[in-house]
């Protein structure tokens, strides 16, 4: 039996095979990072690129992103076996581009591929930008990932 | 155009039996908090001949939300310890989570999703009129918050056929989802939205901020800081995925909302930066 289990705002999970982890994103991103021989993953949903240092690490890109990879490490993990698949950051549709608020997704996007590149984990798939709300189901059986955007559904089996 | 759905829909706003109840007690209270001849008594007087709303009343009053600290165990108890203001929002709260605590097909939202956004922005819509220091309009925020996407529960059925077409004109005339729902269907959820309220005898204002919720800059001057402050609301929980549907994010951020409420680029990161605490406020309501 498979488990299902809800990331939600600024929070992270990381479990075993047969689990599935799911979010709901909007300009946030959830990343998604998988250990291929230990079938052991863990999801990040983060709010924003950066913070000040002393709040939430699971919050940002900048330190979840390091964060996650040490609580797989924990696990039982080996780095040279994670890979990543990332999904998310939209953007509202219209908007006047002097809203800094506006352009969050964008950043989100661009730091959290800086910070898994800097942490050298390879990304295999990424479903980000664009206007659409995600649902991602991440599942720790294979580490394939199920985005839902628009009605529609697409499968990323890279890993 | 749809004709077939247009039709549909206009029958369906011509015969009000269609639009979905809400139990009468919602509308007299409203009503009852803002004739000043209606004492603390008489309303709760209203809400105790509703025995269903008065159990939930009680229990939403010794919530983590809106709880005082004291126990509160009676409704005549709770307009004093909380204000009758508060004590409408909550019979509100009560009164509209049948209708909105459901699966909403065409939207692509699960069962209790489009509650719980009402609710995230409910609490976000009264937080900015608080830090803005309009706490004499943060409970008519909270309301109508509650219910702006009412419309939606209605819409969803048609939405659900028409949802291809509705994509492909957002896509070809680079439109909102709510403006090609309009083209499309001949309504959008907020005029859909703005009937059921009208059904409901509920006041002008709380008709407003349902109709001009995506475009705060058509809403009339006396309901524009209203408006303009779930507008802001309602973006933000969408931006941070919370109740974010098949409409996904193809809506517009509006400039004159933003300068309407006085809001500062750094106050509004701020609303977005802290999402986890509307959140945590927003499930501490049940
Ligand atoms: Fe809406
Ligand atoms: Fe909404």
């Amino acid at each position: 039996m498979q488990t299902l289990i809800n990331v939600g705002v600024a929070q992270m999970q990381t479990a075993a095979n047969p689990t599935v982890l799911r979010t709901i994103l909007g300009s946030c991103i959830g990343i998604c990072i998988y250990d291929r021989v230990k079938k052991t993953g863990g999801m990040a949903h983060i709010l924003l690129p950066n913070g000040s240092g002393s709040e939430k690490p699971e919050k940002y890109a900048d330190t979840a992103i390091p964060l996650l990879i040490n609580n797989l490490i924990k696990a039982g993990c080996k780095k040279e076996n994670l890979s990543a698949k990332i999904s998310g950051g939209a953007s509202m549709f219209k908007f006047n581009p002097n809203i800094s608020l506006a352009q969050i997704g964008e950043k989100n996007i661009e730091m959290t591929i800086k910070l898994l590149e800097e942490n050298h984990i390879p990304i295999m798939a990424a479903d980000v930008g664009g206007n659409a709300g995600r649902v991602i189901d991440f599942y720790l059986e294979d580490g394939r990932l199920k985005v839902r955007a628009g009605g529609k559904e697409k499968m990323y089996y890279k890993i | 155009m749809h004709e077939q759905i247009k039709q549909r829909l206009e029958q369906i706003v011509n015969n009000i039996g269609q639009l979905p109840s809400i139990p009468d007690v919602a509308g007299k209270v409203i009503t009852m908090v803002n004739d000043p001849d209606a004492s603390f008594s008489r309303i709760a007087e209203e809400i105790s001949k509703d025995q269903a709303i008065t159990t939930n009343v009680l229990k939403l009053c010794n919530s983590a939300y809106f709880s005082r600290g004291k126990e509160i165990s009676s409704v005549e108890r709770a307009t004093v310890t909380l204000g009758i203001k508060e004590v409408k929002d909550i019979v509100f709260v009560a009164a509209t989570k049948s209708i909105l605590d459901k699966q909403i097909m065409g939207y692509d939202l699960a069962k209790g999703e489009l509650w719980k956004h009402g609710l995230a922005v409910a609490v976000l819509s009264k937080h900015i009129a608080m830090i803005k220091k309009k706490s004499e309009i943060a409970d008519i925020a909270f309301t109508g918050s509650i219910i702006h996407d009412v419309g939606k529960t209605v819409l969803a059925l048609y939405v659900q056929s028409a949802f291809k077409e509705i994509v492909s004109l957002v896509d070809s005339k680079q439109i909102t989802f709510q403006s090609a729902e309009r083209e499309i269907m001949g309504f959008d959820h907020q005029e859909i939205g703005e009937k059921i309220l009208t059904k409901w005898n509920f006041p002008q204002i709380l008709r407003d901020i349902v109709r001009f919720h995506h475009e705060p800059e058509n809403a009339p001057n006396e309901s524009k800081l209203l408006v303009s402050i779930v507008h802001i609301a309602n973006t933000i929980c969408l931006m941070g995925g919370i109740g974010v549907g098949s409409d996904g994010l193809y809506h517009q951020i509006s400039e004159e909302a933003i300068k309407t409420i006085g809001l500062k680029d750094q106050e509004l990161e701020n609303l977005y930066s802290n999402l986890p605490d509307t959140i945590n406020n927003a499930s501490a309501i049940q």
